[in-house]
């Protein structure tokens, strides 16, 4: 507990970490339903707002990967290692506090669309139904964000890298719509199932059996990917 | 401060405590509880003191005994093609302050960062309180404190926010710790500053802080990884009394330091390393009459000095 309350702190005290992860993804919820939302252009906001989501949860990425290189940096994480404190408690209170702030970053998201206009067709029950496939689904930016810690040296190293791994979910459906020729490349992208699943559950599709499919691999590339990203930083990132 | 003191601390009243404090020239708030100056008390106090309060005798001061606290045996510790600790042997006694010096990498940090179980020998071995650094350290790190040689604090919290979260992960009660860290605040003069943000502390405020994160437990064996660089002379002699107070607690401390003078006025032993080997061992005392020296300065410039002239 006393972790997560600490990580909370740094969330909410540093500058930087609240523009990134809450005033970026409000102001671009704005900017793109106000610009882009429009049936004209082939549009809604079923459309618009699930790639706002995964937007705001892949920048966890670039978020824990610079925490974890400014901590291991300052000597932070091999004084937290010298506590009685298991690497379980460290690596759990990370995740359920990353898992947080992407819990925040959808809801903020969320209100604002809400405010915008934004009805999903399954109504309420679609909101909530899409908050539990989101906090999944942010596993694997804690764990793709541990993977470019471990291999980052510095904070600006772990800046540059993490894009790596935030351009490809960005470009290949959330932001850019998918071709069928992208699309073959998307399935290797976990942002794809998380933008397929949340556009079925708005549309009020979500009795349709791909969703399983969608769910199905959410959850086990996610798990995975936290999984190896927890495993290389402890052997490889904290020290 | 060894049990004694404390026991007879604890048959004081509170006007008594405060008798003692005013006779050491530390200021107690008058909102303070007897168990909070009590706390601060025992940070503080020598057996002296307390005999010049005239008290009931306590004996003799205290020292360490004969029980080994650290045995380290043929210690090695690679990196690639750099040894940076070379088959090193120590042995310290429980209650002892134990210096060690040596060049800008010597293998003193690389010493205490073995011991206190950041980095894994590459050869040889490490007990600590009779547990093996290798195979216990979920048993060693309950009882150890470190101090490392950079200010491992967070910077967006407060001082006291970052005391009470290491004191946390070590599992302090909660009013415990609220009265540990205002003593130790107080200690070391960091009370006014304590709800700032760390971020715009002067270096030897951060300095006291990172001392203070390694003490919050009160552990058994503290490790003090030069913990008065950056702090100006004033600050520096304030937390040399300090430190020397923990004597007093019968902590057994391994102090690493560029000031010699700082090993010589804390330690009871100490030793000099140089390129990962042992090459000095004794009280300084005893180095100053070995080496016909003055001080114990002068005693590392010829040994270390020595060793560049011939090479070693």
């Amino acid at each position: 507990m006393a972790l997560i309350e600490m990580e909370l702190k740094k969330f909410i005290r540093q500058p930087a970490n609240l523009f990134l992860n809450l005033l970026f993804p409000a102001v671009l919820t704005i900017v793109f339903i106000f610009a882009f939302a429009d049936p004209e252009v082939g549009m809604s906001l079923n459309s618009v707002v699930p790639g706002l989501i995964v937007y705001a949860v892949i920048f966890v990425i670039m978020t824990i990967a610079q925490s974890f290189s400014i901590e291991r940096q300052e000597g932070l994480l091999r004084r937290l290692n010298t506590t009685p404190m298991t690497s379980s408690e460290f690596m759990g209170s990370q995740v359920i506090t990353h898992m947080l702030i992407s819990f925040l970053q959808v809801l903020v998201v969320f209100t604002l669309a809400f405010l915008l206009g934004f009805r999903p067709d399954s109504g309420i029950q679609g909101i909530f139904l899409a908050l539990p496939v989101t906090a999944i689904f942010s596993l694997s930016s804690v764990g793709l964000g541990l993977i470019t810690a471990t291999v980052s040296k510095t904070p600006e190293a772990a800046t540059g890298i993490s894009f790596i791994f935030i351009l490809p979910q960005m470009f290949f459906g959330t932001f850019v719509p998918i071709t069928s020729t992208t699309e073959q490349i998307a399935k290797f992208i976990p942002s794809y199932y998380l933008l397929d699943a949340l556009t079925m559950i708005f549309e009020d599709d979500w009795m349709n059996p791909t969703i399983l499919l969608d769910l199905g691999m959410i959850s086990i590339v996610s798990i995975s990917v936290v999984i190896i990203g927890i495993l290389l930083f402890e052997k490889y990132g904290n020290a | 401060m060894s049990s004694d003191i404390k026991g007879v601390l604890k048959q004081l009243d509170e006007k008594e405590l405060r008798k003692i404090a005013k006779l050491k020239k530390i200021n107690i708030p008058e909102k303070w509880s007897k168990t909070l100056i009590l706390e601060l008390l025992t940070l503080n106090v020598s057996t002296k003191d307390v005999q010049t309060f005239e008290t009931k005798p306590l004996g003799k001061k205290i020292e360490s005994d004969d029980v080994s606290a650290i045995i380290v045996k043929d210690l090695v510790k690679q990196f690639e093609d750099v040894t940076a600790v070379d088959r090193l042997n120590l042995e310290i006694k429980q209650g002892e302050l134990f210096g060690l010096l040596g060049p800008n990498g010597a293998g003193k940090t690389t010493t205490i960062n073995i011991l206190s179980g950041i980095l894994e020998p590459t050869k040889g071995a490490a007990i600590i309180a009779d547990f093996d650094v290798r195979r216990n350290l979920d048993e060693i790190k309950p009882i150890i404190g470190v101090c490392p040689q950079e200010a491992a604090v967070f910077k967006f919290l407060n001082a006291r926010e970052n005391i009470e979260l290491f004191g946390n992960l070590h599992g302090i009660p909660k009013d415990e710790l609220e009265e540990r860290t205002d003593a130790f605040l107080e200690l070391l003069g960091l009370s006014d500053a304590s709800e700032r943000k760390v971020k715009g502390y002067s270096g030897g405020m951060l300095r006291k802080l990172n001392l203070i994160i390694a003490l919050i437990s009160n552990p058994k064996i503290a490790f003090l990884d030069e913990p008065t660089v950056g702090m100006d002379p004033r600050a520096r002699r304030k937390t040399w009394e300090f430190i020397g107070s923990l004597k007093d607690q019968h902590k057994t401390i391994v102090l690493t330091t560029h000031y010699i003078e700082e090993a010589e006025a804390l330690s009871d032993r100490v030793g000099i390393i140089d390129y990962g080997k042992l090459i000095e061992l004794g009280t300084p005392k005893e180095l100053m009459e070995k080496y016909e020296t003055k001080n114990l300065e002068q005693v590392f410039l010829k040994i270390t000095g020595r060793r560049i002239l011939e090479g070693i």
